[in-house]
């Protein structure tokens, strides 16, 4: 690893570990002492997933993949900026896109998995994470930094299926692990099911967070695995197609998991309450936008590979 | 054609500063706003954001599009936390009564019925100042960084060369792209497609975003060859970039770096110690009979 890496890595281990420090040993000295460490915790899970990504580059570095050319520059940028300018347009600013059952569109999480899966990692992470800023940036909501990593993570993660030779062998252990997650994150819910789904607004009780999350919600996970598997098998013979649309789920997955798991110390949820209340109303959509919308750019982009030769 | 921020060269305070410098000092304006919900503390913050856009030299004329538009957005939500009260709830557990507002019919035997509560109010209030703080110095950005200075700045706070260089290209696309998708809808809508109109299921409407997505993002992915094809030309990436403007700080931004720096660890430290919750007028409650 060069230098200028290691120099990175370290100023982030020291940075977290002196923000734990902080919360830690405050604490301790003064058992009296009440510390709000909601500011703080942003910034602890923001490096967090920045190492995450660190060791996953260390664990995986000597790929290709990690290589950044010109190419990939402008992809990264093109990808931020799209992803920007699609999160300011539906995010119901411009448009008051209708949701079902609690579930709001959301369909500019495609652009990061589809840029992940065709481009590379690093195009995936920038263009999550910087998109996701940016886009947060033109609503003017200011920024949630561990959600801007976790999106990062969306893209990066479909990207690693550039770590394999065979994409068909490849999809099958994501497809296992997907299944696992999106099973635990359903027992969650069905063991729960009186929790609120933080993000949806009750209008006739007025309250935001306070309508149990509806079955369909609750198992949007399901029904989008199911649509990936259905992508994955029926349409198996595009092997892009299933590959992108099965990396593009585990990235999903893992990546707004990331950012839900997160608030469990930020915002003091219980775990039932991060899983049931943000990752299952996030990521169970996500995945239906998945299956639905990343094949159609895979094919429009294959589709233009081929007519230009690159 | 590219479609570029409405930048032009003032006489104005942040364009005194080196971008670098603005930059820090938005950063740690941004975190350090974002550590408090006490109304006291957010009125600074909304003090120093006013200061920045009276001194930008950036007219009304200029920019009332931007700000009617995130000004509208901003008061919309604030205006539903004051209906709702979101999120207040998780900071406040007693409520004093102002006045409960109600209509004059039922709708399935639910009563609409709105309670206003000072809590409730001072919450949105905060919530207001909180946002418009933030979202008045971002509105600053596209209007007084020169675009020119976009790579050099994100290189001068320690990117590398082509991290820098992916940033400021990202900058640059995102009014071409808010055009490009301005066109194509209005290209689709001229073939029948209204996506204020979408029907069916969910599965259906997801479909139809389709015809908005796709052709902007492979139109996009086409247009970066002759991008990708100039810069290589150019011997992108072959070694050490230069840039063809320099930066250098002056005793001016060592100044607003180091208030800057000194803003963001007095906000950590004092929100770690419990300053800047949610604070409710002890006056407002005492009206409202508490």
């Amino acid at each position: 690893m060069d230098r200028k890496l290691t120099s990175v890595i370290l100023a982030l281990v020291a940075t977290l570990v002196i923000f734990l420090l902080i919360v830690l040993i405050g604490g301790a000295i003064n058992p009296s002492l009440k510390l709000d460490q909601t500011a703080l915790l942003r910034f602890v899970f923001v490096i967090i997933g920045l190492l995450i990504v660190f060791a996953v580059y260390y664990v995986t570095r000597e790929n290709k993949m990690w290589e950044v050319g010109t190419r990939e520059v402008v992809y990264m940028a093109i990808g931020a900026a799209l992803y920007a300018v699609f999160s300011f347009v539906f995010n119901g600013t411009v448009f008051i896109v209708p949701s079902v059952s609690q579930v709001s569109l959301r369909p500019a999480i495609c652009i990061p998995m589809f840029f992940g899966f065709a481009f590379g990692p690093v195009v995936g992470f920038f263009t999550g994470a910087v998109g996701n800023m940016f886009g947060d940036a033109l609503t003017g909501f200011g920024l949630s930094p561990q959600w801007s990593v976790g999106n990062g993570l969306v893209g990066m993660i479909a990207g690693l299926v550039f770590l394999f030779k065979d994409k068909k062998r490849s999809m099958d252990t994501v497809l296992i692990i997907s299944a696992v997650l999106a099973a635990l994150g359903t027992i969650v819910y069905l063991l729960n099911r009186s929790l609120p789904n933080m993000v949806y607004f009750n209008a006739p009780a007025n309250v935001f967070g306070d309508q149990p999350i509806t079955l369909f919600a609750g198992i949007s996970m399901v029904i989008g695995f199911i649509l990936v598997l259905i992508i994955r098998f029926v349409w198996g013979q595009n092997i892009n197609m299933a590959a992108a649309v099965t990396w593009s789920a585990l990235g999903n997955l893992l990546g707004i998991g990331f950012a839900a798991i997160s608030d469990i110390w930020i915002n003091k949820y219980s775990l039932a309450t991060a899983v049931v209340g943000e990752f299952m109303p996030s990521a169970g959509p996500n995945l239906i936008f998945a299956a639905i919308l990343v094949p159609l750019l895979v094919v429009a982009y294959m589709a233009v590979q081929r007519q230009s030769g690159r | 054609m590219l479609v570029t921020w409405r930048y032009r060269k003032r006489k104005s305070l942040i364009q005194l500063f080196d971008p670098r410098a603005w930059l820090i000092f938005y950063a740690c304006f941004l975190a350090s706003t974002l550590a408090f919900w006490d109304l006291r503390y957010l009125l600074v913050f909304l003090a120093i954001a006013l200061l920045w856009i009276f001194t930008s030299g950036v007219r009304w004329k200029e920019m009332y599009r931007a700000w009617l538009f995130m000004g509208g957005f901003i008061i919309f939500f604030s205006f539903l936390t004051f209906l709702t009260g979101r999120g207040g709830s998780e900071v406040y557990s007693q409520e004093h009564l102002i006045k409960s507002l109600s209509l004059p019919f039922t709708i399935f035997r639910w009563r609409p019925t709105l309670d206003i509560t000072v809590e409730r109010t001072v919450w949105a209030v905060s919530q207001l100042v909180r946002v418009f703080s933030i979202a008045s110095l971002t509105v600053l950005i596209p209007y007084t960084l020169n675009p020119a200075l976009y790579g050099v700045t994100f290189r001068g706070l320690g990117l590398p060369d082509k991290i820098a260089y992916a940033m400021d290209l990202t900058m640059r696309f995102i009014p071409t792209y808010g055009r490009d998708f301005q066109q194509t809808m209005d290209a689709q809508r001229a073939r029948g497609y209204e996506l204020e109109k979408l029907s069916g299921g969910l599965f259906a409407q997801v479909r139809k975003l389709a015809p908005l997505i796709v052709p902007v993002t492979i139109h996009a992915i086409i247009g970066s060859e002759d991008i990708i094809d100039a810069m290589d030309l150019r011997a992108f990436g072959v070694g050490p970039r230069t840039w063809l403007d320099k930066l250098s700080y002056r005793n001016r931004d060592y100044v607003l770096i180091a208030f800057s720096v000194l803003m963001f660890f007095t906000s950590m430290t004092l929100s770690l110690f419990g300053f800047g919750k949610f604070w409710v007028p002890a006056l407002f409650v005492k009206l409202a009979g508490g």
